[in-house]
């Protein structure tokens, strides 16, 4: 098979950049692994800040995808530049592609809770992760009939921690987990709900306005203290442990279930990719821009592009925006090599 | 100066124009990690002593770093070296060599 | 056999006789001053191994250590052929010259240096049957004292050959000693083969006394070549106590104490000083230790702390800090001495315990109150310990493991503990751990428990050897799921993934359990051995005994450990140590699991 641009990965990144190079007539190949186009939104419920369904966004990313060819359940078992500036890949179906760039819309990992022992996911039943709560959201479950009494949310779980190797901050959690909690709040409203924090990282145009909207309309009670441990009583009701920082005295709390906002890793599965490409990944793991300020999207090599998380924990919003910045880079530079 | 008739409570205030730094530095250049801290509460709340006593890894190096050496002492003399603050702190400080170097150094102090 | 020089002297022994009076003197106040430091107790136990069946025992430690090096043959028999050819072949060329003296010139019994120039002084040929025997034999020593010179030269240039990677650096009291052992053989084969045809010789000497009469004039040399030689040997004599061969003499002293039960109580002297000075720098622990794969660190390993401790430096005790005590050096030290206890006295000696204040301990707080009411002695009391904490996956599985086998148990630090007081004493605090070890030993006397169940070999090496519980028996999980197996209380299926399983430092080569983990993980799963011999594993980087150690640096020495593990490609890792889980499940690509989680996985 043969096009101008490989994109890798059907997530929001990968699909609207596949659709605005499409735009500008030009041959797109997208790719995804799974069965379904949508990446991580598809297991989501709601998007913050204001709580649109994640599937109309997703809808309207699948829409306009136009005359690009989309292969799914498929994935790239190599990948190689050949002395013209041609890209010779070949997928698990052993279909081979020849296109003139690629994109890397790889995205992210959610960090695997049960790394970080001292939290006992997947050893206690009512220990469950972010991306849990959103599949049980979208099931119509929640946390079940009865109305829990406690509700806490542990921040930063594989973010920011050198004793599991990922330093970085994985941006979207602390707003996740105050749109997670407000959610929460709106189907058990006598539930008490608890947020464990290192830093609230507040960022975004109205995120500010939902934390306060949390403590005044929600109630919802802010700890600073990061968890350090987590073990369970003969009831199966979970125990907190953190210091009060604020107090300078630890604390515990029991708990009846404990939401642990798993982290953005990078997505190491692609390393091999990477690897035959000798595309420069930073220490953690994430793809490197070639210029962090006016080229982010451009890598080491030239014709390999890169969009969305994979450099990187990023928001919808500017997963967008960069896709459409990306459709456009691509798009001059098959100019560039197409007319010269 | 005008006299209002009341002094300001020098006790209480942190002056950090005239704050002791000397074991701040030593600990400083001895091992680095000490200046790593986001005061995430990880090694006091897992701290095996700090459910019977004051002590607190978190605070007493904040205070060693506003220069109130003696304070911090107090909060780290019950600590009984076993080694999980080291293993929970997200930043990986070198929590149990600092203590030592805090006592090692009140050790050389007073005797 | 007749005496060439009437008087039985000439000018050229008096260096080499200076020599020996000065290294006897230096020796015998040495000794004087080690035995003076002992107590009374260990005196009269030195005199009791002395004058009993046990001496036996220490004759034959020094012939197979001192002499044959019998352990360095076990590890590599070039080495160890280098160490016994000088060793044994030097030995028997001064044994079999005092004999010639008994023998044949009994008048001259005493004389230090008669035995050693023999063949100076007296005359024989090696036509009559004696003279034949003992030239045969002084020959045939020479010559293999001269291999082993020829291999250590070979192993100062290429000591990779030796199986050696690293090698000690050498200070100028060992480049002179070391410099003067390679001249002494051979100048003695040559100066006694320039004697040859006067005193005789055999097919050594004798040879080349034929072949050199061809070039020169041997008598012309031959004065000044018993002068060499004897200077020589005074060099080495007069260098010997500022060098690393002080391990000779030393050696059989240490041999002598150590089998009288004897154990360091300072990190400098009595006991101390015999092992310091027993160690022959011969660098086995530098590749032995794990900290040498941060290659910086390797300047930290035992070698160089005894040589510090030796000159009594004052940054023996950071290098002390700097030890994992993870034990592979003692385990592999071919003179068996014991640095990680020196390093513990060395930080017990500085440890500020004026400082640490454990009161609070005593004052009877609320929550250390035992809820166990008087129970049976098959109940068993599960103390996890700060570690197992922040695993609780270990605990998790031995309570199923336990519930299965319908066991009656009470977990001791549910909420929390007093830890076990052995990372205190690591650090050197081992005054101050007492009260720790006091208020747990309370605790667990009163929950009358009849096994204190442990998941940490850490806390298992403390209560094994600092406790007295009052008959309660200590036990590590891994030797309590045995025995529950063989009780037949639980019941595992054999699964058909392979594994290997990490001897977790403070239970082998700590405690010496090294077997019912084995028998446990054999009865689980396919069992595939690591690259190293179970006591010579390697720490998994997570040790609480350095305080100097970096994030980084541990992660070093995880990754080299897991290199050796994973040699075998196993599909699992499987280790007994909250610890070693934690350190290798950080990096290791593999599942990382503890013996509690294999087991229960595969229980039927």
């Amino acid at each position: 098979m043969e096009g101008d641009v490989l994109v890798i990965g059907g997530g929001p990144a990968g699909m609207e950049t596949a659709s605005r190079i499409s735009d500008f007539n030009r041959n797109v190949i997208l790719i995804e692994k799974e069965r379904e186009l949508g990446g991580h939104i598809l297991k989501w419920d709601r998007l913050f800040p204001d709580g649109v369904p994640a599937s109309d966004v997703n809808n309207n990313l699948k829409e306009s995808l136009g005359t690009t060819k989309v292969l799914l359940g498929n994935y790239l078992i190599s990948i190689e530049k050949r002395e013209d500036y041609h890209f010779i890949a070949q997928l698990n179906s052993g279909e081979i592609i020849k296109c003139s760039t690629v994109v890397f819309a790889t995205g992210f990992k959610l960090f695997p809770a049960q790394k970080k022992q001292e939290y006992g996911y997947g050893l206690y039943e009512r220990v469950i992760t972010n991306a849990d709560l959103e599949t049980r959201f979208k099931k119509g479950d929640g946390l079940g009939k009865e109305s829990p009494k406690r509700i806490g949310f542990v921040h930063c779980v594989g973010s920011r921690d050198e004793k599991i190797c990922n330093k970085q901050c994985s941006k979207l959690c602390c707003i996740t987990a105050i749109k997670q909690a407000i959610e929460l709040k709106q189907l058990y409203p006598d539930t008490e709900i608890y947020c464990f924090y290192m830093d609230l990282r507040m960022y975004g145009r109205g995120y500010e306005d939902l934390y306060l909207e949390a403590q005044l309309k929600y109630g919802i009670r802010f700890i600073r203290g990061r968890v350090s441990e987590i073990s369970q009583d003969q009831s199966g009701l979970v125990i907190v442990k953190a210091e009060d920082t604020l107090s300078s005295r630890p604390l515990k709390i029991t708990l009846d279930w404990v939401i642990l906002m798993a982290g953005i890793i990078s997505e190491r599965e692609n390393d091999f990719l990477t690897q035959q490409l000798s595309l420069q990944l930073g220490e953690d793991g994430f793809i490197n821009s070639v210029d962090p300020i006016q080229k982010t999207n451009q890598t080491n090599i030239s014709g390999v592009f890169v969009t969305g998380s994979a450099t990187g924990p990023k928001t919808l919003p500017e997963v967008i925006n960069e896709a459409r910045s990306t459709a456009l880079s691509v798009n001059e530079y098959l100019n560039r090599v197409k007319n010269g | 100066m005008v006299n209002f008739g009341f002094k300001l409570s020098s006790s209480k205030r942190i002056d950090l124009d005239s704050s002791d730094s000397d074991l701040f530095l030593k600990l400083k250049a001895e091992s680095g990690t000490i200046t790593q801290c986001i005061a995430c509460g990880s090694c006091a709340s897992s701290c095996s002593a700090g459910n019977f006593t004051p002590v607190n890894f978190r605070k007493a190096i904040l205070l060693i770093e506003r220069g109130r050496n003696e304070e911090a002492k107090e909060l780290i003399k019950g600590c009984m070296l076993c080694g999980k603050c080291t293993l929970v702190c997200p930043r990986g400080i070198n929590t149990r060599e600092i203590i030592l170097s805090i006592n090692q150094y009140y050790k050389k102090e007073r005797f | 056999m007749k005496e060439r020089i009437i008087f039985g002297y000439d000018p050229f022994v008096i260096p080499f006789t200076l020599g020996v009076i000065f290294i006897m003197l230096y020796l015998g106040t040495g000794t004087l001053r080690i035995l003076l430091s002992l107590s009374r107790k260990e005196a009269l136990n030195l005199l009791r191994s002395i004058f009993s069946v046990k001496i036996f025992k220490t004759i034959k430690d020094i012939l197979f250590d001192v002499l044959l090096h019998v352990k360095i043959f076990k590890r590599n028999i070039l080495l160890g052929y280098m160490h016994a050819s000088i060793a044994f072949g030097w030995f028997m060329l001064i044994f079999i010259g005092h004999i010639e003296v008994i023998l044949y010139t009994p008048q001259r019994n005493g004389v230090i240096y008669y035995p050693v120039f023999f063949r100076y002084f007296v005359m024989e040929t090696s036509q009559t049957l004696r003279g034949a025997f003992f030239f045969f034999l002084m020959d045939l020593f020479l010559l293999i004292v001269l291999s082993g010179i020829a291999l250590a030269i070979y192993k100062r240039f290429r000591s990779v050959r030796l199986g050696m990677k690293r090698t000690t650096r050498h200070k100028t009291g060992d480049k002179i000693a070391l410099w003067s052992l390679w001249l002494i053989f051979p100048l003695r084969l040559v100066a006694e083969s320039f004697t040859a045809d006067i005193s005789g010789g055999s097919f050594l000497t004798g040879t080349i006394n034929t072949l050199m009469g061809r070039f020169v004039e041997s008598t012309l040399y031959m004065d000044t070549l018993w002068w060499a030689y004897s200077c020589a040997l005074a060099l080495f004599l007069f260098a010997l106590p500022f060098s690393r061969y002080m391990h000779i003499p030393t050696e059989i002293l240490l041999i002598f104490l150590r089998n009288a039960g004897i154990k360091s109580t300072s990190s400098r002297n009595g006991f101390a000083e015999s092992e310091i000075y027993s160690c022959s720098s011969c660098g086995i622990c530098i590749d032995a230790c794990p900290m040498s794969v941060v290659d910086e660190k390797s300047n930290y390993t035992s070698v160089y702390l005894l040589r510090k401790l030796r000159r009594r430096k004052l940054d023996s005790l950071f290098l002390a800090e700097q030890c994992l005590m993870c034990g592979k050096c003692v385990e592999l030290c071919p003179v068996e001495i014991d640095s990680c206890r020196l390093k513990f006295l060395k930080k017990r000696e500085n440890f500020p315990d004026q400082i640490f204040d454990y009161n609070y301990l005593s004052k009877k707080h609320p929550e250390f109150k035992s809820s166990i009411n008087r129970q049976d002695r098959e109940k068993v009391l599960y103390y996890a310990g700060c570690m197992t904490h922040l695993t609780p996956q270990i605990y998790k599985s031995l309570f199923n493991i336990m519930d299965k086998a319908q066991i009656d148990y009470s977990f001791m630090d549910r909420d929390g503990s007093i830890c076990c007081g052995r990372p205190l004493i690591l650090a050197g605090g081992e005054r101050a751990a007492k009260e720790l070890i006091r208020v747990n030993s309370e605790l667990i006397i009163r929950a009358n428990a009849g096994i204190l169940l442990l998941s940490c070999p850490i806390c298992y090496k403390v209560f094994k050897e600092n406790y007295s519980l009052n008959g309660v028996e200590v036990m590590h999980h891994s030797q309590y799921i045995n025995l529950l197996i063989k009780q037949g209380k639980i019941k595992l299926k054999k699964g058909d993934f392979s594994v290997v399983y990490h001897d977790p430092c403070d239970l082998g080569r700590g405690s010496g359990v090294y077997s019912e983990p084995r028998a446990v993980i054999s009865s689980a799963a396919v069992l595939k051995e690591s690259s190293n011999l179970p006591a010579e594993s390697i720490c998994c980087g997570g040790s609480l005994a350095s305080r100097r150690f970096s994030q980084s640096e541990r992660e070093s020495v995880t990754l080299h450990s897991l290199e050796k593990l994973n040699i075998n490609n196993p599909e699992k890792l499987i280790t007994a140590c909250p610890l070693c889980l934690r350190s290798f499940s950080k990096l290791n690509k593999r599942e990382t699991l503890d013996i509690a989680q294999l087991v229960e996985e595969q229980m039927i």
